[in-house]
């Protein structure tokens, strides 16, 4: 079966559905966005019910995930940034169970889809707005206040309002592209494999090359998938510090 | 029942164990691949964002191309500036890695 490799990206319709002329279908990224929030719920609640002082393996993972992005919140955002745990936590879960489900062949890569990552970006830089007029009031616009004399304020303003503006975008292209990267590379090579087997002979024999590449491809990605959620989930915090200490690193 | 005495020691020896464990596993500089990712995107996202504001200045106020340059410049310096401070934030965290390192 030839198929492009593009087409692992395509969102179809399991339940087509129409409301007030908007189509809601539920698709097979929904499936699997589903199925990512119901596996974190139940391994999380599962995994801490005995509650043991000696963990057991999927404790350990539990209270492992907790304690990464606690000390994540805490070396970037002190105690105060503590609030903002379940938020940071179930943003990181989410994004690391996706890259993780979209590595089991066949199942859809939601970070691959920009709706999804730009939907996340645009929820944390709208936390960071609320909060930050939340704790500073109108104060918080000097955050787009750089340290500078007068008169270049008004070039760097608008430069400083720029830079906040590409924080969704930066954040939501990231992951994209890496995602989309890496997948397509994964099928690229997986074409290779069958074509190369097709052509028979000697070169079906070099078709074993291309399928070495996969298995260098694949542990790169599962490296990808975390770092990726990692850095998300990193710079949702440093978001949220400036939000919550105006601290202007100029 | 163990004595509180030997809870307390447990849980020193615990720390200690951590504090070894954290050192290593401590994540340092983030890849080079990684780097260059990072200082892509912020500059692109930046010029992107210029060059959408300015279009869409020029789109209300008919002004084609005149906010779409402004912008589009703009934008740049926002990329350079966004790049910077990117880079200065990833010295830090490697400094502060070593830092750590050279303490045990």
């Amino acid at each position: 079966m030839q198929m492009h490799p593009m087409e692992q990206f395509r969102v179809t319709p399991l339940v087509p559905l129409h409301i007030a002329g908007y189509d809601v279908s539920f698709t097979n990224q929904s499936l699997v966005m589903c199925a990512i929030v119901a596996a974190v719920s139940l391994f999380m609640a599962l995994a801490v019910k005995k509650d043991r002082l000696v963990p057991t393996r999927s404790q350990s993972i539990a209270e492992l995930s907790y304690e990464f992005v606690g000390n994540m919140i805490e070396s970037t955002s002190g105690k105060a940034g503590y609030r903002f745990f379940p938020f940071v936590f179930a943003i990181f879960m989410f994004v690391l169970l996706s890259n993780f489900f979209g590595l089991i062949p066949g199942v859809f890569t939601v970070t691959s889809q920009i709706a999804v990552n730009f939907a996340l970006a645009i929820l944390v830089v709208l936390t960071v707005v609320v909060t930050g007029f939340m704790v500073h009031g109108i104060g918080f616009l000097k955050l787009f206040v750089p340290n500078a004399p007068w008169y270049l304020l008004w070039l760097l303003i608008p430069i400083e309002i720029i830079s906040f503006l590409t924080r969704p975008i930066s954040l939501s292209v990231r992951l994209f592209a890496n995602m989309l990267a890496g997948h397509t590379m994964l099928n690229v090579f997986g074409g290779f494999v069958i074509a190369l087997a097709g052509l028979g002979g000697v070169a079906s024999a070099l078709s074993i090359a291309p399928m070495f590449m996969i298995v260098a491809v694949m542990a790169l990605e599962f490296l990808v998938a975390f770092l990726q959620a990692y850095v998300f989930a990193m710079l949702t915090c440093i978001y949220l510090n400036e939000a919550l200490h105006l601290h202007d690193h100029h | 029942m163990p004595e509180p005495d030997d809870l307390k020691r447990l849980g020193d020896r615990l720390d200690e164990a951590r504090r070894r464990e954290a050192a290593d596993v401590k994540p340092s500089a983030p890849s080079p691949l990684g780097i260059a990712f990072r200082f892509a995107t912020e500059m692109v996202s930046a010029l992107v964002v210029g060059g959408a504001l300015g279009w869409g200045i020029d789109w209300l106020f008919g002004t084609r191309p005149v906010f779409l340059i402004v912008f589009f410049v703009l934008g740049a310096a926002a990329g350079i500036r966004n790049a910077v401070s990117a880079a200065k934030e990833i010295n830090a965290r490697a400094t502060r890695a070593n830092e750590d390192g050279k303490e045990q």
